[in-house]
């Protein structure tokens, strides 16, 4: 009697449907999530990875803080062998023009890389509004349902309902979809399922702050230690020259320190 | 042998209204010959517009009637492409031009087993015919004459006649109005005053005498449509290039309706190119503009959009979703008011195979057709690929080539480098350098001075072609954190900013 299937439906009831979830638990995916290739990142995302026919919001404060060494190993594994077939990868509008070897360096097969530019000369320039062709290439994209990943770079300036057409478009994309946009967008609404915040948090670190997913906020930013560009001794001396220079300003901001714990005795 | 027959009752106005898409179910229409109707859709009869009608007496019936000339050309252009649609099925194809009642005759007996008997080769004929839009009568009977004949008659009949052994055609035979046969309307009036009214009634008299008072052809074309003379027939071969042409109902002014035209000149083409088994490499659709007013000679009188496959295809919807792409970037200096379809790129040989489970090769498929269709309204130059290429100044690194997702599968045996222990170069290279201030010999990055962590790396090469580089490059912190690529110009002549600091690439 005591395993009443109401009785355990009120005890659990996110098993009910897969989009069903508690506050203090992370949704679950219904289909298999791409591995992020970080273990600490997998770990706070719902599904254990970078979700599939849904948007995911990258906000950084300028191209080049990592984010292609944070999406490369999902990229690399989806242009790789993941069954059935390798898939290609779209980039839309990206900020500077590519470096091959760079690629390659990353795991990335350059031949399975399909960059589409909105605009002549889109390289670099920086563009208050997207252009109508570059929205229905991303949309046309979404829709076919034949790339694996999809990167797009959007202007901060974006329509709602573009969004959410975009959002609509990725349902039948099978594979992760990543906007790309300037940070100040953190205080516009937006549909994404995933929107995360990146800053560069020092040599080869990036710091990761969820600001929407679905499951309980995260307050903590995550670290992640990105694919290195340093090699291990300059990197040790980087880090030597780094704790020097903080202990010589802690030292000069010593006297201050103690006028406040003095203060503080005053009081 | 065994011959289908198609009879088309209204090809003449279906082919005259096939622009108009939907409205032409709604809106009366009517041909004039002459001044005379000679044919009137379900809308127009039915407001009493019928055959041999005056045009005045017309109007006055139906005063909302919309009328159009018939053109002899134009249904026999139609006609073709239903035959050239029934090219696909058997080599055996033929025109029946009886006056009026326009017919293609096919010859089946070799493909019947192939298409799986006679009632999948029809089920596959209608099918196939559907795009072009004509309402289609089908008999099949095993003489060529009586087949059309059996198409012909009875039109209230929806299925048709179906016989397959002489002796059952015979008896059907017996029982059609000998007005259908050529001969036997030009003498219609005598054969109905002789009470001759089908053609059993004939086949009872003498023969001597039925040839004297009516010419021999009469009898002919009865034992032919008997089996009991020979009936040779010339076997269509389609022209080597296409071309067709379709009036527009209206002038148009934007691009939808110059789809709705070219949508019935691709399902014509597609017909065209599958009669021998070819796939459609590129076509020329060209726009004859309206002049502004008489004398005008600013506004062009043609416009040509050619447009090349990436893939040859046979997929009507995909070429007019190509052609729709490209339309809607074509400014048009004025209305249109006809069309013309040209094709000689034909890709011949066998059609790649299908797939019945979603396989790499179709993905590849879905890919490539995404990719032109990008390419269609972005143009090619937008949709590029990344292609390593060997040089040490990394701006010369990679090459950019228009997106073609075949090379990709060419290579798709090849295994990917795993990743490299460490990334040496940066992901984002910076189209032009950046030349950055310096303070006490250190680079400033947005007013902040950048920390070298490693370097220095030599890259000199080029001094065999215009661009000689002499380079030390360094990995920097930024004051956030972020890695970028910095270089100091080793020989000052080689850079137009002169010596210093250059921002080169960040390390994404």
């Amino acid at each position: 009697m005591d395993s009443h299937p109401a009785a355990t439906l009120l005890a659990a009831p996110e098993t009910l449907h897969p989009a069903l979830w508690r506050a203090h638990q992370l949704g679950r995916a219904r289909e298999a999530a791409v591995r992020s290739g970080f273990e600490a990142l997998d770990a706070q995302l719902p599904g254990g990875g970078w979700p599939r026919q849904a948007l995911t919001e990258l906000l950084l404060p300028h191209p080049g803080v990592g984010e292609m060494r944070l999406l490369a190993p999902a990229l690399a594994g989806m242009a790789a062998a993941e069954p059935p077939a390798p898939r290609s990868v779209m980039l839309f509008d990206p900020p500077a023009p590519l470096c091959a070897a760079a690629l390659a360096q990353l795991g990335v097969d350059a031949q399975r890389l399909i960059v589409v530019h909105g605009r002549d000369g889109a390289h670099g320039a920086c563009h208050l509004l997207p252009s109508a062709d570059l929205l229905w290439a991303l949309e046309q994209a979404l829709k076919s349902g034949q790339v694996g990943a999809v990167l797009a770079w959007l202007p901060l300036r974006l329509r709602a309902d573009a969004l959410r057409r975009l959002q609509l478009a990725a349902q039948s994309h099978d594979g992760p979809v990543f906007l790309l946009r300037d940070i100040e967008a953190r205080v516009r609404p937006s549909p994404a399922a995933l929107r995360l915040v990146l800053h560069s948090a020092g040599i080869d670190e990036l710091s990761l702050r969820v600001l929407k997913r679905r499951g309980p906020a995260l307050t903590q930013p995550l670290r992640l230690a990105l694919p290195p560009v340093l090699a291990p001794l300059p990197r040790a001396r980087a880090e030597a020259a780094r704790l020097a220079t903080a202990a010589t300003a802690r030292a000069r901001l010593g006297p201050p320190a103690g006028q406040a714990s003095l203060l503080s005795l005053a009081e | 042998m065994l011959w289908i027959a198609l009879h088309l009752p209204a090809l003449s106005l279906e082919s005259f209204a096939a622009t108009l898409g939907t409205l032409r179910h709604a809106l009366p229409l009517a041909l004039l010959q002459g001044q005379r109707i000679a044919a009137a859709n379900g809308v127009a009869q039915q407001l009493g517009v019928k055959p041999s009608l005056k045009r005045a007496t017309a109007l006055a019936l139906a005063p909302q009637l919309r009328f159009g000339q018939a053109d002899a050309a134009r249904a026999t252009q139609a006609l073709r492409a239903v035959a050239h649609a029934a090219l696909a099925y058997t080599p055996m194809v033929t025109l029946d031009h009886d006056a009026g009642l326009p017919c293609v005759l096919l010859e089946v007996r070799s493909s019947l087993r192939y298409f799986g008997g006679l009632p999948g080769l029809q089920q596959r004929l209608r099918t196939a015919l559907a795009p072009l839009g004509h309402d289609v009568r089908l008999a099949s009977a095993p003489t060529a004459l009586g087949a059309s004949l059996l198409a012909r008659w009875r039109p209230g009949f929806e299925q048709g006649e179906h016989v397959t052994d002489l002796k059952a055609l015979h008896e059907r035979l017996d029982a059609v109005p000998v007005e259908l046969l050529g001969p036997g309307r030009a003498h219609h009036e005598a054969l109905q005053g002789m009470g001759l009214q089908c053609l059993g009634d004939l086949r009872w008299l003498p023969r001597a005498g039925l040839a004297r008072r009516f010419g021999e052809a009469l009898l002919t074309d009865l034992d032919r449509a008997r089996g009991d003379a020979p009936d040779p027939r010339e076997a269509l071969v389609p022209e080597p290039r296409f071309e067709a042409r379709v009036e527009l109902f209206e002038r148009a002014d934007h691009s939808e309706q110059l789809l709705h035209g070219a949508q019935l000149l691709l399902a014509q083409l597609v017909a065209w190119a599958q009669a021998q088994h070819a796939r459609v490499g590129g076509f020329v659709l060209a726009m004859r503009h309206e002049p502004r007013h008489r004398g005008d000679t600013n506004t062009p009188a043609h416009t040509e959009l050619a447009l090349a496959l990436a893939e040859a295809s046979n997929d009507a919807q995909h070429l007019q979703l190509l052609l729709r792409e490209r339309l809607a970037r074509l400014p048009l200096p004025a209305p249109t008011l006809s069309l013309r379809l040209r094709c000689e790129q034909l890709q011949r040989g066998a059609p790649p195979n299908g797939e019945l489970f979603p396989t790499a090769a179709s993905a590849q498929q879905g890919l490539l057709r995404l990719v032109e269709r990008l390419q269609a309204r972005l143009g090619p130059g937008r949709v590029q690929q990344p292609v390593p290429c060997a040089d040490h100044r990394p701006e010369r690194g990679t090459t950019w080539q228009p997106a073609l997702p075949p090379v990709a599968t060419a290579r798709r045996g090849t295994p990917t480098a795993a990743a490299a222990q460490r990334l040496t170069r940066p992901v984002w290279l910076l189209p032009q350098p950046l030349a950055l201030p310096e303070q006490q010999s250190r680079p400033l990055l947005d007013g902040r001075p950048l920390q070298l962590l490693a370097g220095p790396e030599r890259i000199e090469a080029g001094w065999w072609d215009a661009a000689h580089a002499a380079r030390d490059y360094f990995i920097a912190q930024a004051h956030d954190g972020a890695l970028v690529w910095v270089y100091r110009q080793r020989l000052p002549q080689l850079e137009p900013a002169g010596e210093g600091w250059y921002l080169h690439g960040r390390f994404g």
